[in-house]
């Protein structure tokens, strides 16, 4: 499996999207300090805890877009271009190729969705040192208790950004894939007066679910399928 | 000694949305041998070619790959076929290079000479760097190739290998298909909608039209059974076929119509024949050679089973 995992990735060149994924985190960032630095409405950042939403609903609408990037790079033009029908001519089981490719995209969106919001979030506390845009009355509880959030927010995010493969797939199409995700973001991330979709736990619980069964749906009956792209 | 198939099929059907595309086909493809798929655009030949390669599955009937039987499970199989399917595709941005070392890599190969060699009896040269979607179809038809043969299959299938070549790279691919089958062993099913092209290359012909294989017959049979012949044109057919038997002791003689006679005994010298007909006041109004060209037969079989079709 790791084989198979390193051979897509030598295929579709990660190491771009390694780059990109870095051009999307500094301009988060960028964002972020924007909005900090914006005082002609008062404080745009109470506290930490909002600061904390705001990058986490930055980064993970950035990342299920980049998600759905990578899916049409990884599957769905692998069937657009016909490429998939010599892929599944090897040796090699096909449930198996698929997974390694759903879980480069999953473990890709996960990563970044995490290092992101660690990043921003202590470059934003370092700032905020030496600026004070901010209180700041960040204590050892409220850390450890955002980091479990970030990381299961993360999970989510990972699960729902393999929803646009159902779409996608219908006609090879990477354009309705990305167009799913945009909308996917629009949603549930829309915030009005610090409130979302998201907010609400079992919306982002039951779209996960819904992403974790296209992705199974993508694979399951795959070895007695045509393969007819 | 007995018979070996690489390939067998037994009433192998395929129907696409209810429509029968490829119907009851029962092939034999010896091992070793260079089987010809012949047959125009649309028979089914890639339908065939799809079902071998486990890409789509049959509506009914069964494939028998090396003596097993295919099922959709049947992963190492794959593994020992090479093959070109529909035409060749490939990760357009990369390499040539990098395309067969994917392949290889994939396949579980690991012969690092393997994709020089295969690029060498391909006779690509020149690519390094490029990347393939900068290929001509030309050239792409060899990479397939080359991709094809690099892990030395005991079976190729490919689908018409020859699109896109010019004439001397169709000599050269025919030449290479030829050593592989008898250097290597290599057993080689290879489709073709051009007689002309099957007939110099393979050993046993699969004539194909509307999804149903119409015959399949060795070349070595063919030949002997459609020989040479001279076929006269005259208006009294009957004094000619009796001069013919009677007089120069042919049998092997067809009255064709009633204005023509085919006389296959070629033993006897063409001036022979027309002198004792001549002589014994029959007129000729032409005589013609007929050289075997296997087009004939073959358009004959293509037009007979459009027929019952």
């Amino acid at each position: 499996m790791l084989k198979l995992i390193q051979l897509e990735l030598i295929k579709y060149k990660i190491n771009g999207y390694v780059r990109v994924a870095l051009i999307a985190m500094a301009c988060i960032f960028g964002l972020i300090c924007l909005i900090a630095f914006n005082r002609s409405e008062g404080q745009a950042f109470q506290d930490s805890e909002t600061l904390f939403f705001a990058i986490d609903t930055f980064t993970k609408g950035t990342f299920i877009v980049f998600a759905s990037v990578l899916l049409s790079r990884f599957i769905i033009d692998e069937y657009r271009t016909k490429s998939i029908t010599v892929l599944f001519m090897y040796p090699i089981n096909r449930k198996k190729l698929m997974i390694a490719k759903l879980f480069i995209v999953f473990s890709f969106t996960f990563i970044s969705i995490v290092l992101c919001n660690l990043i921003v979030g202590s470059l934003m506390l370092l700032l905020n040192h030496f600026y004070e845009f901010m209180n700041e009355t960040l204590t050892v509880g409220q850390v450890g208790r955002q980091a479990l959030a970030i990381i299961m927010n993360a999970l989510a995010a990972s699960f729902i950004s393999l929803i646009p493969l159902f779409f996608g797939m219908r006609k090879y199409s990477t354009a309705a894939t990305i167009i799913t995700s945009v909308l996917i973001v629009i949603a549930i991330y829309n915030v009005s007066d610090g409130f979302s979709l998201n907010s609400i736990v079992v919306i982002p619980i039951a779209l996960s679910w819904i992403g974790a069964i296209i992705a199974y749906a993508s694979f399951r009956n795959i070895e007695r399928k045509d393969i007819n792209p | 000694m007995p018979m070996t198939y690489v390939l067998q099929t037994h009433r192998l059907s395929k129907s696409f949305k209810g429509k029968e595309s490829v119907s009851e086909v029962n092939m034999k493809v010896k091992q070793g041998e260079i089987y010809g798929f012949l047959g125009p655009n649309g028979a089914g030949k890639t339908t065939i070619m799809k079902m071998l390669t486990n890409l789509i599955k049959p509506t009914s009937g069964e494939i028998e790959l090396f003596g097993e039987k295919l099922t959709p499970a049947s992963y190492t199989m794959l593994g020992r076929i090479g093959s070109i399917i529909e035409y060749p595709i490939f990760y357009d941005k990369l390499t040539a290079q990098a395309n067969l070392k994917l392949h290889c890599e994939y396949m579980g190969y690991y012969n690092k000479k393997a994709i020089g060699e295969a690029l060498e009896l391909v006779q690509l040269r020149g690519i390094d760097g490029k990347p393939v979607k900068d290929f001509s179809l030309g050239m792409k038809q060899r990479l397939g190739i080359a991709r094809a043969i690099a892990t030395k299959p005991e079976l190729l299938i490919l689908d018409e290998p020859i699109n896109g070549l010019d004439p001397v790279g169709i000599k050269e691919i025919r030449n290479l298909l030829r050593i592989l089958s008898q250097e290597y062993g290599i057993s080689i099913l290879v489709s073709s909608h051009l007689l002309a092209e099957i007939e110099q290359l393979a050993d046993t012909i699969g004539v194909i039209n509307h999804g149903r294989l119409i015959q399949e017959v060795s070349l070595e049979q063919i030949r002997e059974t459609n020989a040479e012949y001279i076929e006269f044109q005259t208006n009294d057919c009957q004094k000619a076929a009796y001069v013919l038997t009677q007089h120069l002791n042919i049998s092997n003689i067809r009255v064709i119509g009633n204005r023509s006679i085919r006389v296959y005994d070629l033993s006897i010298p063409l001036a022979q024949m027309n002198k004792a007909l001549i002589m014994n006041d029959v007129a000729l109004e032409s005589i013609h050679q007929k050289n075997s060209s296997l087009e004939e037969y073959f358009i004959g079989l293509l037009n007979g089973g459009e027929q019952s079709a």
